[in-house]
């Protein structure tokens, strides 16, 4: 009945909006984001749009120069339909891509020239390619997307062919001896090897293309045979798109759960667990709409999840921010976070839900794990552990600045030049950065750096605070102040030397605290241009370093704080503000493109 | 991973504050020894943070084995050669300051067995580096020279490298057991004994202008 319902709903929609661009967004994929107000974008130049990383796939069309000087008006699209971002990544292939709509297909190869004309057996559907891109056009309609295997599936496979032919690591010598060969020497080679036995890259190759071609014909046959894509397949995608607002944001991460590489053994050793901590998942699903302001960009975040989740969340999040914490907090810092959470009752809940799980598994490991459990929450003095910790958390980021650290130098004989070395202070640039959270049991902390302070001379006790000396990268100092039922770990020195009671009146105003209070569990706020511009690259991962450098060059600020968590969801809010007045639409496509490095 | 880049390269790269230091001793008989010095101790936390990266700015980031491995490869190699009678490596590396000591009966001896060992490391059988000849020595005049490949990679550097390398220094010191009669160079100090020299550049005024080091010494008859 509720399939045959859904059903219905789908086909009354279709007939309403008619062949619409959502509609051809596949059902592989796991994040989307739908620009609803196209007016917005009129303006943008497409060479601007294309240099967006969720634009990845037609970034070449960058280099022939077609996208010069054109807007995306020039380029015949559709704005009357939805620009649809999306993204998803299973087991063993990614696809990403967009899909709009098309006003005029002649304009649109002429700026997207590089994609040539392919063979399709779909009737009224016409595709294109370009390298590993492909471009489908269905009731001008598009669908531009990117199929490619996962590579480490592709090695594996490549590994087990090349090595049930007998041969040697492809990394054994090889590519070093190569180097070594000058033209000639590598022609003769290449004559005296087999020309009709591949090596290990070019059997690489060859397994992604068949891959690649096999999952393409895979997403082609569900959306353009089977008539399977994401909309019709989530009900809550459908609801999303019916919003009012320029634009919306869908993530499913109960998939994006499911392929998890650890889940995938959990899957395979323990699959009536994986079932349950499945199931405990079901319906974990984070929507957003993107709302525009004069200033600003709202994003408001929905994250749905399954109930018995929720009650260990409600528990979690049902917890009132420690205004001590607001002292350590400069009103202008850079950027700070704050997260509050109940840990115990947390705990207790997810006791209750999680171990009835694990005890129902008839494995001898786990179930060995599941005493200790129950041994160490019947013995432990849980009171003391989550006295020591109370669970509201803050961090902050203080811009770079000069810290002491220590240098050899050499020094030189004026008679002689000859030269020795010593030990002198130097400064180096670093981020200022202070973590910190409330305690009811600073003697748990105190006895932990006492004890550490008689293993190494490292560790100082100085009247304020303590000082571990060459802690970061073997070089720099770190505060440890236990005061005022805090912990604050900082390698700011202004912080534990001239302010280890806080900042005073130079601390968060009334009104931002008031904010926080009001946050629910977590709240944070960045000045765009201090943190994205000052952050250096060397202290980030490096997947976190594209993100960080589509931020460089922006102004503004964004602000974090999440709303009412009941059982079912909780409501989190993200806001771009902005004092330019640069056209908006570049703004949307700038917190775009950071939330999509920020999910993918 | 090459020599030459762990040698002269990384160093200016990782730049921050660095001191270099290259000291030759040459004897009337020609022979002689020649220690390189590259000490990155000022800037140990920008050191540390980026050897803990795999990579950066697309080049693989070296970890400190592979740093040892490539300068005992660099040692043996070296010492197979003739003419090079003793080779000392030291890495510091706790404060990021590396030490080779060469021992030599000429200094052309000197040149063409650092030539070859790069162009075995290297395996780039056209670098300038190997072309070029960075010193000459007739037994009465020393002239030495910054090789291009150095110097146009000092060029290609971006704005940020440069603010870094305005705090490093270059320091090439030159001691003979006669008296100097005189030195190309005006920047040129010499010890009161004059037998020895002492040329010291910001590595940010070498990339300016590259022949800041260039010095030939010419000695007392």
């Amino acid at each position: 009945m509720k399939h045959t319902l859904s059903s219905v709903f789908i086909l009354i929609f279709a007939a309403m909006f008619g062949q619409k661009s959502e509609l051809m967004v596949p059902q592989e994929a796991v994040t989307v984001f739908s620009i609803n107000n196209l007016d917005l974008l009129k303006k943008i130049g497409v060479d601007k749009l294309i240099s967006y990383d969720f634009m990845n796939e037609i970034h070449q069309e960058l280099f022939d120069g077609s996208t010069d000087n054109k807007s995306l008006k020039d380029a015949g699209i559709d704005f009357d339909q939805r620009l649809n971002i999306f993204y998803g990544k299973t087991q063993n292939m990614e696809v990403s891509g967009f899909t709009f709509g098309i006003t005029d297909q002649s304009a649109l190869f002429a700026v997207f020239d590089d994609f040539d004309p392919l063979p399709s057996e779909i009737k009224g559907v016409n595709a294109y390619g370009s390298f590993f891109n492909n471009l489908v056009i269905k009731n001008n309609n598009g669908l531009l997307i990117r199929v490619e295997p996962v590579e480490s599936y592709v090695i594996s496979i490549t590994d087990s062919v090349w090595f049930s032919r007998g041969n040697l690591s492809p990394y054994y010598q090889g590519f070093e001896f190569d180097e070594s060969l000058n033209e000639e020497e590598l022609l003769t080679q290449d004559v005296s090897f087999e020309l009709l036995e591949k090596n290990y890259n070019e059997l690489r190759d060859s397994i992604q293309y068949v891959l690649q071609q096999e999952y393409l014909s895979k997403v082609f046959h569900g959306l353009f045979e089977e008539g399977k894509s994401l909309y019709s397949n989530s009900a809550v995608f459908q609801e999303l798109l019916l919003h009012p607002v320029a634009g919306v944001f869908y993530m499913d991460n109960e998939r994006n759960f499911d392929r998890a590489k650890n889940l995938w053994y959990l899957k395979s050793v323990l699959p009536s667990l994986y079932l349950d901590i499945q199931e405990l998942y079901q319906g974990n699903i984070i929507t957003g709409d993107l709302v525009l302001g004069t200033q600003s960009i709202d994003f408001k975040i929905t994250a749905a999840y399954s109930e018995p989740l929720g009650s260990i969340y409600l528990e979690m999040n049902n917890a009132k921010f420690d205004k001590r914490v607001a002292k350590y907090i400069k009103s202008d810092q850079s950027a700070f976070f704050t997260y509050t959470i109940n840990l115990e009752q947390a705990y207790n809940k997810a006791y209750d839900i999680i171990l009835p799980l694990l005890e129902k598994e008839k494995n001898i490991d786990l179930s060995l794990n599941v005493l200790s459990l129950k041994l160490a929450n019947a013995f432990i003095n849980k009171d003391a552990v989550f006295d020591a910790y109370k669970g509201c958390m803050f961090g902050t980021f203080n811009g770079i600045r000069k810290v002491k650290t220590r240098k050899i130098e050499f020094f030189y004989n004026e008679d002689t030049f000859e030269y020795g070395e010593r030990e002198t202070d130097a400064e180096e640039d670093m981020p200022i950065f202070t973590l910190g959270f409330t305690t009811g049991r600073p003697d748990v902390p105190e006895l932990v750096l006492e004890h550490l302070s008689t293993i190494t001379s490292n560790f100082e006790k100085k009247p304020n605070y303590w000082v571990y000396h060459k802690a970061i990268f073997d070089s720099a100092p770190l505060y440890i102040l236990n005061t005022n039922g805090l912990f604050i770990l900082t390698n700011d020195e202004d912080l534990a030397k001239n302010h280890p009671d806080g900042y005073g009146k130079a601390g968060l105003s009334k009104k931002t605290l008031k904010t926080i209070k009001n946050a629910g569990s977590m709240s944070g706020f960045a000045n765009l241009k201090s943190v994205a511009n000052q952050f250096p690259m060397e202290f980030l991962l490096p997947e976190q370093v594209p993100l960080m450098e589509s931020l460089r060059g922006k102004s503004g600020t964004m602000t974090l704080s999440s709303g009412k968590t009941t059982l079912r969801n909780t409501e989190i809010s993200l806001s771009y503000g902005f004092e330019t007045l640069e056209d908006s639409g570049n703004h949307l496509l700038d917190m775009l493109n950071t939330l999509y490095l920020l999910t993918k | 991973m090459k020599i030459t880049y762990i040698l002269f390269l990384l160093p200016l790269l990782l730049n921050s504050c660095i001191e270099i230091i290259d000291d030759l001793s040459i004897h009337n008989d020609g022979s002689g020894t020649f220690k390189y010095s590259i000490n990155l101790s000022s800037s140990k936390l920008k050191v540390n943070s980026i050897l803990s990266l795999d990579s950066l700015n697309g080049k693989k980031v070296p970890d400190l084995a592979e740093i040892e491995s490539k300068l005992l490869e660099f040692k043996s190699l070296l010492l197979e050669e003739p003419g090079i009678e003793m080779v000392k490596t030291e890495l510091n590396k706790s404060d990021f300051i590396l030490k080779i000591s060469i021992e030599f009966n000429s200094i052309s001896q000197l040149q063409s067995g650092i030539k070859n060992v790069i162009a075995q490391l290297n395996k780039e059988k056209d670098h300038k580096l190997i072309e070029e000849n960075w010193i000459s020595w007739d037994g009465k005049t020393l002239v030495r020279e910054i090789p291009s490949a150095i110097t146009s990679r000092l060029k290609s550097f971006d704005y940020s490298e440069i603010e870094l390398l305005k705090s490093g220094t270059y320091t090439s010191i030159t001691r003979f057991d006669k008296p100097i009669l005189k030195t190309s160079n005006s920047n040129c100090k010499l010890n009161p004994s004059r037998t020895a020299s002492m040329l010291q550049v910001n590595a940010f005024d070498l990339k300016v202008n590259n022949s800041l080091i260039e010095n030939a010494i010419t000695l007392t008859p």
